[in-house]
């Protein structure tokens, strides 16, 4: 067995990981969480792609509202993070082999990726496009992957219980 | 005709044996109210937040809850179609749940205070800070709607 593997096993095997997954209440709960908090990242992030694109708050500029979101958006991130691993770590072994689990995790790589690149290049400028009605094809590009990328997560997450 | 009679004609209804029979239709359906639910839920905080003088302080608050209105109401007809087809896969198992019966009526209760009490606490608040009242309305606004969501999650639960 692969060394990747053998870890999900001894994950799914843990007292934890046994517990969460067979508790009545654990499971269900975390899972609640997992699929709350989605509005806390994803969709204040949206708030802010849908502004580049000049659909919402057209308004308002760019940076005022990555301000107001950013904060959100990171403890969206927390909560996802930790009651994601923790629902991971009571499923580990099966979703080692489960395709849309793998899936998800590329796409949640390249949701990661894709404002490394935007924050590094052309947000850099953001003074000069802040106040536009629609920003700049790069920001729009990046706006763009964005939703494409968290909505593939979501439907991936979705069909991660049909495998 | 008893409430009850119209959900087993949903169940029995062309929707409701499509939906019990797909396997990945069901998926598909309730994909689109997860969407939806991640921008209903990021228009209902943004707006709240200014609601509460957290975020966007100084801007108007009737004008971004205005200008989120299309978005916001577009996710929650998204929902509401969507779980329509999400009941008509189990419509007697939601009938006789209590969670759906919370979720249904705390639904009701926030778009009924979302066209209401909410929406005259955001006049009234304008371009400052908000009162009391108006930090009351975001956060009764706030508390039901988060309830519809874990209702929501209960209903495959209890």
């Amino acid at each position: 067995m692969p060394l990747l593997q053998h870890l999900c096993q001894a994950l799914y095997d843990s007292h934890i990981g046994t517990l969460i997954r067979e508790s009545d209440y654990a499971f269900p709960i975390i899972e609640s969480v997992h699929v709350l908090a989605v509005t806390l990242l994803i969709g204040t992030i949206a708030l802010l792609d849908l502004r580049m694109l000049g659909l919402v708050l057209r308004h308002i500029s760019i940076t005022r509202i990555a301000r107001a979101v950013f904060p959100l958006t990171w403890s969206g991130f927390v909560v996802m993070s930790i009651s994601g691993f923790l629902l991971f770590w009571a499923e580990a072994a099966k979703n080692y082999s489960n395709p849309a689990f793998r899936i998800k995790l590329i796409l949640l790589v390249l949701v990661g990726l894709n404002p490394l690149i935007f924050h590094t290049t052309i947000y850099r400028r953001v003074h000069e496009w802040e106040v536009l009605a629609i920003s700049p094809w790069r920001a729009r590009a990046s706006a763009i992957a964005s939703l494409t990328l968290w909505t593939g997560i979501l439907a991936a997450g979705r069909a991660i219980a049909y495998f | 005709m008893s409430l009850r009679l119209w959900f087993i004609a949903l169940a029995h209804s062309a929707l409701g044996q499509y939906m019990q029979n797909s396997k990945w239709g069901f998926a598909v359906v309730e994909t689109f109210h997860l969407v939806a639910l991640a921008t209903l839920g990021g228009c209902v905080l943004f707006v709240d937040l200014r609601l509460l003088g957290l975020i966007l302080k100084g801007e108007s608050a009737p004008v971004i809850s205005r200008d989120l209105s299309r978005l916001l109401l577009t996710s929650l007809v998204v929902m509401i179609v969507s779980g329509f087809a999400l009941v008509s896969e189990e419509a007697l198992k939601c009938f006789y749940s209590p969670a759906f019966r919370w979720k249904m009526a705390l639904l009701a209760a926030a778009v009924l205070f979302y066209f209401t009490l909410h929406r005259r606490a955001l006049l009234q608040t304008g371009k400052g800070t908000p009162t009391l009242w108006a930090r009351t309305a975001a956060v009764v606004s706030l508390i039901l709607w988060l309830g519809v969501g874990i209702a929501g999650r209960a209903i495959g639960l209890i």
